[in-house]
């Protein structure tokens, strides 16, 4: 049989129990909007019986380990849309300041490719006007200095970004030893047995960060967990963490090391992956597009002036600066050969007064000499490459985004915490509590009651 | 807890509602104060590039436009020119039949043959007429085309060639804007200086009626090519305005063209603009209610 004593510390547990569920309400509240933080819902569990003969006692409740309320699964769905939406808004982002190259209508390629054909034209009317011939040359000047403004801008871009790739592999070695820490720290806890739970909320916060600015896979494994790209480089292995380095190649540009080798060109998701893209694919691909275009435009305006005679009689030399032979940095060097406008060679019979050759220079624009297109519509093709770039993806990133939200709105429903259930909680564990403590009050006056027995 | 659970934190996805609203708002009064949906080319990227060929063209139109108004001016100079020339050589005719008149005396001829001197010193600085400093009758040659001279028979020498410009004014659509003084002054047996040169000698070597008349006739053919190449600037000038009206109505679809690939709908614009301002103070006023309360509001 029980005896008083026995249900006066069952009450005495009883009070602890509600008491240390209180404090996880309490917990839970303080930590409402600390990001990552996953609620704890305490958990009682019932203490063991006590059997006497037929009679079978119930020894009260205790307090077990609260564990977070969290979903493993969809922590690394969240880790995975973290990565893509990093990736896009960095490629977004630079996108858009690519294409500011490309948006100024009115001083653009286009425009000023217009403004020298139509020069050429006012020429054909009076072929021997030296007015009419040195608009010819501002003309071209324009166009020159524009397609080279737009690749050196292009260039200068690319060294910014370089930048942020340097400053982003730093920041992922800082991460990644800060990982390595937290492993450690839960794998200590574990060992004991003990709750880990605050230290599995920080590393996932941690790990999200690192998703957001790099490929990463996870693995768990005995010493916690490991972090690898996806083309396995190590990150961390448990305790341990691998810093990136960089590198400058011979063009200046960073390249990124995991223990000597070059993973560069593996990198495709994070900030890192939408950086790298734009800078080592996008920026590269544009520039040998003007590079195609300015090339094209020299060599047919230099060989149409060679085919006619200038205002002094003679055979007409280059107009714009020959491009280098590989056509390699052909834009960024364009630019005007002459100064003389009476150097153009308008005529096609060695007098003044004729304009039979500026119909060589005038065929240029419907001629298919830019990469097998005519010049406006290869501007034309690469202004829709380059805003169907930005286009894309900004709407993949729209999409990310919901689907992001979508998953943090998950995540929040199962780990987030709800100020009405803490309320609900709290007024439960208070009133257990007050019932309890009415428990003690009663074994109090009964042993009372069993002393005074004795007494009286 | 067997209920289904709600996120308790709504505010990130309330603000990122509200910031999509926003940069909707930002884009429709960007389309109101440019007139223009495509502002750079990720807004419309086919769109975008429809603009770079249609802006071409359009240029192209409008430099078409300003070469046929510089065209127009030299080839009306050209045939006003050639008829003060008709003009000039009606007079040499008229003035040639009086001098085989049989009733004339050799002083009369002699006062025909000196006014036709006179009318052929017109001819010569008819036929130099420039234009913006340029000879129009030298052919491409831009230098004097006519000089009198004592050297050639006729007394006046062509210094030009034969060379003819054409002006592109359309697309593949060019243009000869010059005639060669050569084929429109000094053409074979229709030579406006000879055929003058000729009649003023017959007039003064007193050649008789039948010399006379038959130099006269020599200026009449000289008339006859005249007034037909008169037809070539005439034509041409014919051509240039059909032209003109064509570019200009080219301007007008290439710009309907335009607004319809790039033009905003000021309309819809408006609205989806009203809309969005709507929906922006919405979002704000649910914001600004929501998480007011809890539970813990009620426990006393």
């Amino acid at each position: 049989m029980s005896n008083l004593s026995a249900t006066l510390s069952l009450a005495t547990g009883a009070l602890a129990a509600e008491q240390g569920a209180l404090t996880e309400t309490a917990n839970n509240v303080a930590n409402v909007n600390t990001p990552g933080y996953s609620r704890k819902e305490p958990q009682f569990a019932e203490n063991p019986p006590v059997v006497l003969g037929p009679l079978t006692f119930g020894t009260g409740v205790s307090l077990e380990n609260t564990a977070g309320i969290r979903d493993p699964i969809l922590q690394l769905r969240i880790q995975q849309e973290t990565g893509t939406q990093g990736e896009l808004s960095a490629f977004v982002d630079a996108m858009q300041q690519v294409q500011a190259q490309f948006s100024n209508q009115g001083n653009d390629i286009g425009t000023q490719l217009s403004a020298l054909f139509s020069s050429v034209n006012q020429l054909s009317s009076n072929p021997a006007s030296i007015p009419l011939r040195q608009a010819v040359l501002t003309a071209a000047s324009n166009l020159a200095s524009t397609i080279s403004t737009s690749a050196n801008n292009l260039t200068a871009q690319q060294s910014n970004l370089d930048l942020s790739v340097s400053q982003a592999v730093s920041q992922v070695s800082t991460l990644t030893q800060q990982i390595a820490k937290v492993n450690g720290q839960i794998a200590a806890l574990q060992n004991l047995h003990q709750d880990a739970s605050t230290f599995i909320d920080q590393r996932d916060v941690l790990i999200n960060q690192l998703s957001g600015l790099i490929d990463v896979s996870q693995i768990q494994t005995e010493s916690g967990i490991s972090l690898t790209t996806s083309n396995g480089t190590a990150l961390v292995a448990g305790t341990q963490a691998f810093a990136l380095t960089t590198q400058p190649d011979a063009s200046g540009h960073q390249h990124i090391f995991a223990q000597g080798n070059d993973i560069t060109a593996q990198l495709n998701s994070g900030q890192l992956g939408g950086l790298l893209q734009v800078r080592d694919q996008k920026i590269p691909s544009l520039l040998s597009s003007l590079d195609t275009l300015a090339a094209g435009i020299s060599t047919a305006f230099n060989a149409a002036n060679a085919s006619g005679f200038d205002l002094n009689g003679d055979v007409g030399d280059n107009i714009f600066v020959p491009p280098p032979a590989s056509g390699q940095g052909a834009a960024a060097s364009m630019a005007v050969a002459i100064t003389d406008p009476a150097l153009i060679a308008a005529s096609s019979d060695g007098s003044a007064g004729s304009n039979g050759n500026l119909a060589n220079f005038a065929a240029i624009q419907s001629q298919n000499v830019i990469g097998g297109e005519t010049p406006s519509s290869f501007y034309a093709n690469l202004i829709f490459t380059v805003g169907n770039d930005v286009s894309n993806g900004s709407a993949e990133q729209q999409g990310s985004q919901a689907v992001l939200q979508q998953l943090q709105d998950q995540r929040g429903s199962i780990s987030g915490v709800s100020l009405d259930e803490e309320a609900s909680n709290m007024v439960q564990f208070q009133r257990a509590y007050d019932a309890a403590a009415q428990v003690v009050t009663t074994v109090n006056q009964m042993l009372e009651t069993v002393i005074n027995m004795g007494t009286t | 807890m067997s209920s289904i659970r709600v996120n308790p934190n709504i505010l990130p996805d309330l603000l990122s509602a509200l910031q999509q609203t926003r940069q909707q708002e930002a884009t429709s009064t960007l389309e109101l104060a440019t007139g223009s949906r495509i502002n750079q080319p990720s807004d419309d990227p086919a769109g975008a590039a429809a603009l770079v060929s249609n802006a071409e063209q359009s240029a192209q139109a409008d430099s078409f436009l300003r070469s046929i108004t510089s065209i127009n001016g030299q080839l009306q100079t050209a045939d006003s020119t050639l008829s003060s020339v008709v003009t000039a050589l009606q007079r040499a005719i008229s003035l040639g039949v009086q001098g085989a008149n049989g009733t004339l005396s050799n002083t009369d001829r002699a006062d025909v043959a000196a006014e036709l001197t006179g009318i052929q010193q017109q001819l010569i600085s008819l036929a130099n007429t420039s234009y913006q400093g340029e000879f129009i009758f030298s052919g491409t040659a831009t230098i004097q085309p006519f000089l009198a001279s004592s050297s050639g028979p006729s007394g006046v020498t062509y210094q030009g060639n034969n060379g003819i410009n054409n002006v592109q004014v359309g697309t593949n659509y060019s243009l000869a804007v010059n005639q060669p003084g050569s084929q429109v002054f000094t053409a074979p047996g229709a030579d406006v200086f000879q055929s003058i040169s000729d009649l003023i000698a017959t007039l003064q070597n007193n050649a008789g009626s039948s010399s006379i008349n038959s130099a006269v006739s020599e200026v009449s053919n000289a008339f006859d090519h005249i007034t037909s190449q008169r037809v070539f600037y005439g034509n041409a000038i014919n051509q240039l305005n059909a032209q003109q009206n064509y570019l200009n109505s080219e301007k007008v679809d290439l710009s309907a063209a335009a607004d319809s690939i790039g033009g905003a709908d000021m309309a819809a614009t408006a609205a989806n603009l009203n809309q969005s301002e709507l929906a922006v103070n919405a979002e704000l006023s649910a914001m600004s209610r929501i998480g007011q309360t809890s539970l813990f509001d009620y426990l006393k």
